[in-house]
């Protein structure tokens, strides 16, 4: 795995000011994957995709595709085919579903239909931004029938559905997912988690998810990794976390 | 009754002039959360730099493209030079730059060109077109000509353009806009830059109604926070609204309410700031939020 892994990370450091968050966290997981980060609360779970995603100065190495990432802008980095879908959704409130989805395409050169909604001709569609639109409807129906609405208007299911759509329209190479589950009701996140691996499976994006529901997480994770106190404690397949004492005490709840 | 209008009329003319200038004090503030005191001394800066143009011999108009493009370089100048390092500070910290930004533009402009009143030309020509009673001035024509240009002008920027797109995604969510790839530091200089253009019309609009000189544009702002406060500082459709409504309420105010006359006007715009705030906080056209949790 970690000889042609596609994202690799090695001594990864990061911290908000003096405070350290990550202590020298490495981890490979290789293309088309699914990976799971499993932690307690403070263990420095947000901070690493953060890190990932250049929010936080990192110090250590992150290589995606060989491609040095340490140390870039936000903006650069998602240039590089990396979404980030942030704890808190990152919803653009004022705007609409659609203006949401199509800035998810900001950054690809696809410029005639960015021109806002249609162009100032009134031509629409027929672009490849337009066809990523309809891709991320056939995984999110319920968003197809809100375009027009104010995003602060959906409930928080929609939401999350609305962020993994924006993360979707990038065409990322790696995706990152902070906490799907996060406010939300278990059927709502099992419809979510199921997107996900649909996702995965259809268009071999690579994806590494943060998730306090460590059953749902290693239900469709590959590997997995528990983070304490920004350092990695334990890796494995998921099926090895899943079987894992100490795991199932700590995360699962209850005993093998 | 035609007097009335008349009077109407004459408050819509100077109401074109506040929204102008509160059109640049909303841009600024929905993406940066800044309320520019400085933004009336810019305009007036502005206006200076056009009477140097022309001072040169340049005709006006091409006076006028040449202030636009420069006021708009320095906008974005001021934003990296002098807000940035104050970025995410408390909100008293950037008032008080701000407002250091609006003594020492005004003290540069007194400095570069003297306190002394210069005239400045107007370009819309002097005459009226009489109508039903009504004198419609062609300067005042122009003004609101010119002021709904640049309404209309700003939105195609905003719902048209991806740049415009960006620009409220950045507006609404930076850290977001950030993930989305969105270079936030320069949306925001860009708005800076843009503010500071709507300024400059606003600036070049005013000064020859009021002759050319470094506190010309304090009374402006004045009405120009009481538009903005009034139509809501997060909606430059309110503030366009808001300086209308400010102007002929002025207006109105001095023909007819006796006491009030031309000395105490300029009262009217305080007063209606204070009324909104107590009554209605985010403005007409302001929004309250809408979000669910």
């Amino acid at each position: 795995m970690s000889e042609n892994a596609f994202l690799t990370v090695t001594d990864l450091r990061a911290g908000y000011g003096g405070a350290r968050v990550l202590h020298g966290v490495s981890l490979a997981v290789g293309q088309g994957e699914i990976c799971a980060i499993l932690g307690p609360n403070g263990a420095g779970k947000t901070t690493l995709l953060r890190a990932l995603s250049g929010m936080v100065r990192v110090r250590g190495d992150v290589r995606l595709d060989g491609a040095d990432l340490s140390g870039r802008s936000p903006d650069t980095i998602a240039r590089q085919g990396v979404a980030h879908v942030p704890e808190g959704r990152g919803t653009f409130m004022p705007l609409t579903v659609e203006e949401n989805l199509r800035l998810g395409a900001f950054v690809r050169r696809d410029r005639r239909s960015l021109r806002g909604l249609r162009d100032l001709r009134g031509r629409r569609g027929g672009s490849a931004v337009d066809a990523d639109l309809e891709r991320v409807h056939t995984y999110f129906p319920v968003l197809k029938t809100r375009l027009k609405q104010v995003a602060g208007s959906l409930s928080g299911g929609e939401q999350q559905m609305l962020a993994i759509g924006r993360a979707l329209m990038l065409r990322p190479r790696l995706l990152l997912l902070d906490e799907p589950s996060l406010g939300l009701a278990p059927m709502v996140t099992q419809e979510l988690f199921r997107i996900v691996r649909a996702v995965n499976e259809e268009e071999r994006t690579t994806v590494v998810v943060v998730e306090q529901n460590a059953h749902l997480a290693l239900s469709i994770a590959q590997q997995a990794h528990v983070l304490e106190s920004g350092r990695i404690v334990l890796s494995g397949s998921a099926e090895q976390i899943r079987a894992d004492e100490q795991v199932a005490q700590s995360y699962l709840g209850y005993r093998v | 009754m035609a007097g009335f209008l008349q009077e109407i009329v004459e408050g819509l003319g100077a109401g074109a002039i506040y929204a102008s200038l509160a059109l640049a004090l909303v841009l600024i503030y929905q993406f940066t959360g800044i309320v520019n005191f400085a933004q009336g001394e810019l305009a007036m800066f502005s206006a200076y730099i056009a009477w140097q143009f022309m001072a040169a011999g340049l005709p006006f108009w091409l006076a006028l493209v040449l202030t636009l493009a420069v006021s708009f370089v320095g906008g974005m100048l001021i934003e990296r030079v002098v807000i940035r390092p104050v970025e995410g500070a408390p909100e008293l910290t950037v008032v008080i730059v701000t407002v250091g930004l609006f003594i020492f533009v005004n003290a540069a402009a007194g400095w570069i060109w003297s306190f002394l009143i210069k005239d400045f030309p107007n370009p819309f020509p002097g005459g009226a077109i009489e109508a039903g009673g009504l004198s419609l001035g062609y300067s005042t024509l122009g003004i609101m000509a010119v002021v709904g240009v640049v309404m209309g002008l700003l939105y195609l920027l905003f719902q048209h353009t991806k740049v415009g797109l960006g620009m409220r995604a950045v507006a609404s969510n930076p850290s977001s806009a950030r993930l989305v790839g969105i270079r936030v530091g320069w949306t925001l200089a860009l708005g800076w830059g843009l503010a500071a253009t709507v300024g400059a019309v606003s600036g070049i609009l005013v000064a020859p109604l009021l002759f050319l000189e470094p506190n010309m544009m304090g009374g402006v702002l004045i009405y120009a926070f009481a538009a903005a406060t009034l139509g809501g500082f997060d909606s430059p459709v309110g503030a366009v609204v808001g300086g209308l409504v400010v102007g002929v309420a002025e207006t109105l105010a001095g023909a007819y309410v006796g006491f009030i006359g031309s000395d105490l006007k300029v009262g009217v715009p305080l007063v209606i700031i204070l009324f909104i705030l107590l009554l209605r906080p985010q403005g007409l056209f302001g929004r309250a939020a809408v979000e669910r949790a």
